[in-house]
């Protein structure tokens, strides 16, 4: 058993009203160790979230598996009942940290309650007792070193938004699950914030509570800090797959290459730098992609970009969707 | 909880509605037993407070005999001397109808309050089914989405487009025999659901893609829990003014429905609808005898407002931004 997770040219549709199929993830392999960190980044709709559904193996309508396969600790979860992925997948085997802790409690009920709905739904016991309940959810609360009674006797309401984050993660990570994705889990928070939650995460790490992650972000510079290995997605595809260092220092891809040039930073040697911007936008993922899916916005696109599908291929030790990166 | 209540009590509509209702429904549920009607008249519609009977007054030696007339003219007195009828009459009572009597002498108080009772039975009754069987309509439609939703949908449509007084009419006539109160209300209750399911499906779709619906998925909730554990606590306070006005409305459909001579049939099923009936095929109103239609028509008209005075003030508490 190498690998916890293993993803095999997995890709994801969905379904419109008037039977339009919208490729949102297409072809996406990785494999993930125990214990590595892969980041994932990308501009907004370009099909990770999508991607999360489809590592969870949860497939609401109208998302729907088009072919591939999703392996976690050798077991598929393609074909599977959405009752059997419910009961024996999600929280156990995958969870994720969703994004956007502001809402994402129940806003009419106590943290407590909401954290032991998770333990009874797994427990397979189902008269397990209130009280061992409780107890459980003190335990782990106290681990993250946060005032365990008063968060979890409050309303989400009463809670700041760092707190809520917090409890969030808590109850995502309670019944220790193999696999952590974590969708964009510091978007709309202060920065100060950002790192208090970003160091939770680490705790949890260390702690041992979870080990393996995907972290899933717009944020460069944070994945830098976060990440082992990192993707960067474009149009539903992954265009580079390397190591932090070989994708952030040593862009290849001109996407990624583009993408870390918008970036903004506050380093005092990038004072004078303007940040570039990469013109148009990404294709429309209703019609089938003659060609690179980047061309039209490529800086160093040449004709035949835009006729022939690009593969991915080794360029500096690292996977590049591109034939003429170098 | 309780600060939703101080706020509540806070608002002067809040109050005098739940001061109506609450009245409504104690006179329609002990008024019955508690009030004693007077003896049946063997006049049919006698005038509110008109003296019947005969009074003998001794220390005049006179014995007034009050004769009560349907219509026109309300009573006539004549005056007789004792000796011509001597003592036997000395015992008899005098009955005075507060608010007068039916075609058949009865005494209206204690129909009206049995009236109001049953009328409170139907639009209670209507308004849990058509509360209950929309709720769920519209819980599982916005919240599943897809071809559910839109089965539902056609389904909750195809009632819209049905006129449901037609319906009420149609089932009605078809049980000529006899028509229970419970038959009726849940008449009422099958054909006004569609409202509460449209409303709670827009609704429960808007909660749909919010984020703790999501978290709960993630976790491993079940669809059953999401929809009860989730999202109904959060349209409970929507479905509670939802139930009020549906009751409101089952009232009324009953009304209306009797007024028309479909409404409840048989032994001791008197609503307020069947009294505006009988006093209408009496051509009491054609007789200018008002007593026969304004007391059961304004009893429907007070427990109506109070339920809307209810739900406005509860509006204007539960959700916040109407909050002054």
């Amino acid at each position: 058993m190498a690998h916890i997770l293993e993803v095999k040219d997995l890709s994801l549709h969905y379904l419109t009203r008037f039977g339009q199929k919208i490729h949102a993830v297409t072809d996406v392999s990785f494999t993930m160790k125990q214990g590595e960190i892969l980041g994932v980044a990308g501009e907004s709709g370009c099909g990770k979230s999508t991607l999360v559904n489809g590592l969870m193996g949860l497939f609401i309508p109208p998302l729907y598996p088009t072919s591939g396969d999703v392996l976690v600790n050798g077991e598929s979860l393609m074909n599977r009942s959405p009752k059997d992925i419910r009961e024996n997948v999600l929280s156990q085997k995958v969870s994720m940290i969703p994004q956007g802790a502001f809402n994402a409690l129940n806003p009419t009920r106590k943290i407590k309650d909401i954290a032991a709905d998770v333990i009874a739904a797994h427990s397979g016991n189902k008269n397990i007792n209130k009280r061992q309940i409780y107890d459980r959810l003190r335990e782990r609360f106290d681990l993250f070193g946060m005032e365990t009674e008063h968060i979890l006797n409050s309303y989400p309401i009463q809670l700041t938004a760092g707190e809520r984050q917090r409890s969030v993660i808590g109850i995502s990570t309670l019944l220790n699950p193999k696999v952590v994705i974590a969708d964009e889990p510091t978007s709309a928070l202060d920065v100060t914030t950002q790192k208090v939650v970003v160091k939770m995460i680490f705790d949890l790490l260390e702690k041992n509570i979870f080990s393996t992650m995907i972290f899933i972000t717009h944020e460069l510079p944070l994945l830098r800090h976060v990440s082992h290995n990192i993707g960067i997605m474009y149009a539903g595809e992954f265009v580079e797959y390397g190591t932090t260092v070989q994708v952030v220092h040593d862009p290849r891809h001109p996407y990624t290459r583009a993408l870390m040039g918008a970036m903004l930073s506050a380093d005092s040697e990038q004072k004078n730098r303007k940040p570039t911007t990469i013109e148009g936008a990404p294709p429309s993922l209703a019609k089938k992609i003659e060609g690179c899916r980047f061309a039209e916005r490529c800086p160093s696109a040449r004709p035949e970009c835009r006729l022939k599908t690009q593969g991915l291929r080794m360029v500096g030790e690292r996977l590049v969707r591109c034939d003429y990166a170098e | 909880m309780l600060k939703l209540l101080k706020n509540l009590i806070k608002e002067p509509m809040f109050v005098i509605g739940v001061f109506l209702f609450l009245t409504t429904v104690f006179a329609g549920l002990l008024g019955p037993s508690l009030y004693t009607p007077q003896p049946r008249s063997e006049f049919g519609y006698e005038a509110p407070l008109a003296p019947r009977g005969i009074e003998v007054d001794l220390s005049k030696n006179t014995i007034t005999h009050w004769v009560v007339h349907r219509g026109d003219t309300l009573y006539a007195k004549e005056t007789i001397k004792k000796d011509s009828l001597g003592n036997m009459l000395n015992n008899t009572a005098l009955a005075k109808y507060w608010i007068g009597t039916d075609n058949l002498g009865q005494d209206y108080v204690a129909l009206l309050l049995r009236g109001l009772q049953n009328s409170l039975y139907v639009g209670l009754l209507a308004g849990v089914i058509a509360t209950t069987i929309g709720t769920l309509v519209g819980l599982f439609a916005g919240f599943k989405g897809g071809i559910i939703d839109d089965i539902l949908n056609m389904f909750t449509n195809l009632f819209i487009v049905i006129p449901s007084f037609v319906v009420l009419v149609l089932v009605s006539t078809s049980f000529p025999q006899g028509r229970s109160l419970t038959l009726i209300a849940v008449l009422i209750g099958f054909t006004t659901w569609p409202w509460t399911a449209r409303s709670v499906r827009a609704q429960a779709a808007s909660l749909r893609g919010r984020d703790h619906i999501s978290l709960a998925r993630i976790n491993g909730a079940s669809n059953l829990q999401i929809i009860f554990k989730h999202i109904l606590p959060y349209l409970a306070s929507y479905v509670f003014m939802v139930f009020i006005m549906q009751v409101a409305s089952g009232i009324l459909s009953e009304s209306a429905i009797s007024m028309i001579g479909l409404g409840p049939l048989g032994e001791g099923a008197t609503s307020l609808g069947v009294i505006l009936n009988t006093a209408k095929n009496q051509s009491a109103i054609t007789d200018g005898l008002w007593w026969g239609i304004f007391p059961a028509a304004i009893v429907i008209t007070v427990i109506v407002f109070a339920l809307y005075l209810l739900n406005n003030s509860m509006e204007g508490v539960f959700n916040p931004r109407l909050r002054k």
